[in-house]
């Protein structure tokens, strides 16, 4: 998405994003940024709380309409819930067991095969970065 | 914010931004894929200032949900990643309708979130009420999908380009883009 915003604004259409992987969105490089410090799927504010998400694009048009300049990153003070131990979790080698990275590698090439041939099937040249 | 016992108000250790690079290129190293999944960066960040106040702007939002499927497998909510549900060309979407979008196709947490309620990646409903209320001038015409499997040469000069074109289109002055 970052990308996206990166042609947009190189083409005279302002942008805001709002996301969940700070790094990600600040590697790329990307002009405004609403971060919400929420697990992956949560950009738009938390799920079942209207509240939050007004919250939460309210904030990011703020963004959109204050950031003096390129790479800004405003955090949303919103918490996911108190402890943050969902942080912990995510893709992270350290928490799983060989028999997990074992299964897990499994269902990784079975996802592979499925998109490959949907690919072909659409006609479309295959890639391998994925 | 998670506290220590230090009585000083600093937070857990573990309570930053999640280092997904860090931890997607050691996962899937783990799996055994050797070549790291090397992410786009750039050296500089391109920024256009807006050219009228947002309550005169026509706002775009585009999005990395997918239209469901009904033949396309378990879309949620609470649905494991579902690559068949995945879209290959940006599409578009009447803003004055609601719309049903799922993001079993993308890398969401899936241990955290079940995507349940649309209102957390998809906020439309709540655009709907800031061009009601006059915060934003008017929401464009359509809501623009973006494709999120394909190589970066791909989303570049193909996909990005198109999403160009159609918020042009709509004569949209900003946009909303929602990452997942």
């Amino acid at each position: 998405m970052s990308l996206i915003a990166r042609h947009l604004e190189e083409n005279g259409v302002p942008t805001v994003i709002m996301g969940c992987a700070k790094d990600l969105v600040e590697f790329c490089g990307a002009p405004r940024f609403l971060f919400s410090d929420f697990p992956l799927g949560n950009a738009a504010g938390k799920p079942n709380d209207p509240e939050s998400q007004a919250f939460t694009l309210a904030l990011a048009l703020r963004v959109l309409e204050t950031a003096p300049g390129p790479r800004t990153t405003v955090q949303s003070p919103l918490r996911w819930n108190d402890d943050a131990l969902w942080k912990l979790d995510f893709s992270n080698i350290d928490q799983m067991s060989e028999e997990e990275l074992a299964e897990r590698r499994k269902a990784f090439d079975d996802i592979k095969e499925v998109a490959k041939k949907r690919r072909v099937q659409d006609g479309l040249k295959v890639h391998a970065a994925e | 914010m998670t506290k220590t016992d230090d009585g000083m108000g600093i937070a857990a250790p573990h309570d930053t931004p999640v280092p997904y690079r860090e931890r997607i290129t050691n996962y899937y190293l783990a799996l055994g894929y050797g070549k790291p999944y090397q992410w786009a960066h750039y050296a500089d960040v391109p920024f256009t200032p807006l050219k009228k106040p947002l309550s005169e702007s026509r706002a775009a939002l585009i999005t990395t949900a997918a239209p469901f499927q009904a033949d396309k497998g378990d879309q949620g909510p609470g649905a494991p990643y579902n690559a068949a549900a995945k879209f290959y060309k940006v599409y578009s979407g009447d803003t004055s309708e609601d719309h049903d979008l799922r993001v079993s196709h993308i890398g969401i947490d899936r241990k955290h979130t079940t995507a349940e309620d649309i209102n957390t990646y998809f906020p439309l409903t709540q655009l709907r009420k800031l061009a009601e209320s006059g915060r934003i001038g008017s929401i464009a015409p359509r809501f623009h999908g973006a494709p999120t499997n394909r190589s970066q040469e791909t989303t570049i000069n193909q996909d990005c380009a198109e999403l160009l074109a159609r918020v042009r289109e709509d004569e949209a002055d900003v946009a909303v883009i929602v990452a997942n």
